[in-house]
């Protein structure tokens, strides 16, 4: 578990201040997989690099595993850093050791007895589907091989929780699925915390739990990644979801309808889960004179739910239109009268 | 011909003692220095800027004064170290002074080099200072090193030459004496061709040695 406190990180460049981190309050529970999501200098990465301290807060408190960082001592801490892997986006590998040396290092420090150390390497080297490589060097490798060794090394001293600091950001769009399902994969099988910072909304919506938006220091919102890509609350996160959820009417239609006044009225449905499933919209075109006029509509996955977004417009005598939402009302739907414009 | 060849391989012997020892003692000097300057630099593993930059100034001071002022300038010291002011040994006095700044400012660059990353990799592991400097900073910039030590031998190899202007020995020793003052030009064309193959030679090995340690 790790819990931020009031965290507040305050840099001093040429004379001026710049907080980084303005109170930060948020918890991430044992065994979830929490994304923080921002852009560049939000201070996502400030805060990631404060779990481990790499960054000292300049006030405030960072709560590991029920320890208090701000009240340990520099060996204290090297201790407690043995409980926290990290990944970097980039790989920060030893280039003079073996890949076998590299996911070794951990445990030397540790002073591990070498068979014990041998033995958990080679482990480590299987999991991350890597053994034949254990005499190359990095350079010998290609980004993704270097992130799974990257994990391999993280993982050493069977940490309970795992930092990504951008961790696929280097990556191709397929390697980058590859490592977020070995991401999964060592959540699901050592129940490992894994604490992800990203600029990237995709990664996020494959694997997170939970997500929290940061900007200029602050968290701006939070909450499982159904309710923020499901209803985002700001416009940050409304930006982020749909940098991935294209939900927006496409502008030659847009036109379209613009151009063509009169009765016509636009919503916006969403449906969730099961109701996705159903025939709405020809129920609704049988049952009321209305007609139904699709403009843009799309199906997403979201942790294993599925979500529909639907844009249409309905066209007919204004009663007819009220009588049919009220019969969609009563569905599990959403709906919204948005402008032909708008969201 | 003014000498034999028993006396040129006898200065040889002399330059080769003299870049050796000087070698060995300014590494021993230049090296913890470099690792200090980089360590304890702005934002590094132990920042301590006080101590930075009073290092910091002593290399320049020493770098800032010719080799052969230098020679002059500290024979006090070294008639306090060898007992003497000339010959071989009491050479590899002002050879040190030279080269161990000399070198300190290599190994900085060097060390320089080295992926921040990696060290951070190295803090996030929870390593020591001790443990960053001797398992991630100096094995990673080891190739690089190699090439910083080839640099510092063969600008030993033509200050000890130098030395020999003033007693030290070895071969510019020879050549001064010999070559230039008794105008014997074989005798400079041997020497020089000698210093000539020595540079070649070291710099090979050096090359070698470190695409070995960076397998490329």
């Amino acid at each position: 578990m790790i819990e931020f406190q009031n965290l507040k990180k305050v840099y001093t460049s040429g004379g001026q201040q710049v907080a980084a981190l303005n109170g930060i309050n948020l918890t991430i529970n044992k065994g979830e997989i929490f994304g923080v999501i921002g852009f560049s200098g939000a201070g996502k990465s400030s805060l990631i690099r404060c779990v481990n301290w790499l960054e000292q807060p300049t006030s405030g408190r960072v709560i590991v595993d029920g320890y208090d960082l701000t009240a340990l001592s520099a060996k204290e801490i090297r201790e407690v850093k043995r409980n926290i892997g990290m990944v970097f986006q980039h790989f920060n590998l030893l280039n003079s050791k073996t890949v076998f040396a590299n996911v070794a290092m951990p445990l030397i420090l540790a002073k591990v007895p070498k068979e014990e150390m041998k033995k958990r390497v080679n482990e480590l080297l299987e999991f991350v589907g890597l053994s034949d490589k254990a005499n190359n060097y990095p350079d010998q490798l290609s980004g993704g091989q270097k992130q799974r060794i990257g994990i391999a090394r993280a993982l050493a001293t069977k940490p309970s929780i795992l930092l990504c600091d951008e961790a696929t950001s280097a990556l191709d769009p397929q390697t980058t699925s590859s490592i977020l399902e070995l991401l999964k994969k060592i959540n699901r099988e050592y129940n490992i915390t894994i604490l992800i910072i990203t600029h990237e909304m995709a990664v996020i919506r494959e694997i997170c739990d939970r997500v929290a938006v940061i900007e200029a220091g602050k968290i701006i919102e939070e909450g499982t990644v159904f309710n923020v890509f499901s209803s985002p609350k700001t416009e940050t996160a409304r930006n982020f979801v749909s940098s991935v959820m294209n939900d927006q009417i496409p502008d030659s239609i847009k036109e379209i309808v613009e151009k063509n006044e009169g009765l016509q009225k636009i919503f916006r449905i969403n449906f969730i889960g099961n109701s996705a499933g159903q025939p709405l919209l020809s129920q609704l075109a049988k049952k009321f004179d209305i007609h139904i006029n699709v403009l843009f509509g799309n199906i997403t996955e979201l942790q294993g739910t599925p979500f529909g977004n639907l844009i249409v417009e309905f066209q007919g005598a204004e009663s007819e239109i009220n009588r049919a939402l009220m019969f969609i009302s009563q569905e599990k739907v959403t709906v919204k009268e948005v402008k032909a414009h708008a969201s | 011909m003014l000498v034999n060849s028993e006396q040129i391989i006898e200065a040889l012997i002399e330059t080769i003692q003299m870049v050796a020892f000087s070698l060995l003692f300014s590494a021993v000097l230049g090296l913890p220095l470099g690792i200090l300057l980089v360590i304890t630099r702005k934002g590094h593993l132990l920042e301590n800027l006080p101590v930075f930059n009073v290092s910091n100034g002593i290399i320049n001071i020493f770098r800032s004064v010719p080799f052969i002022i230098l020679m002059v300038a500290i024979i006090p010291v070294t008639r306090l170290i060898v007992g003497t002011s000339i010959g071989t040994a009491a050479a590899v006095v002002p050879l040190v002074f030279y080269a161990g700044p000399y070198i300190a400012r290599l190994i900085e660059n060097s060390l320089l080099e080295v992926d921040p990353g990696v060290l951070e990799a190295a803090q996030a592991m929870g390593a020591t200072p001790a443990q960053i400097i001797f398992k991630f900073l100096i094995p990673e910039a080891l190739s690089s090193l190699v090439l910083a030590f080839t640099i510092a031998t063969i600008g030993l190899v033509g200050a000890s030459a130098m030395a020999g202007a003033v007693g030290g020995g070895g071969l510019g020793d020879l050549a001064i004496t010999y070559g230039y003052q008794r105008f014997d030009t074989m005798v400079m064309l041997i020497t020089v061709g000698i210093l000539v193959v020595m540079v070649q030679g070291l710099q090979t090995f050096g090359n070698i040695l470190s695409k070995r340690i960076r397998r490329r």
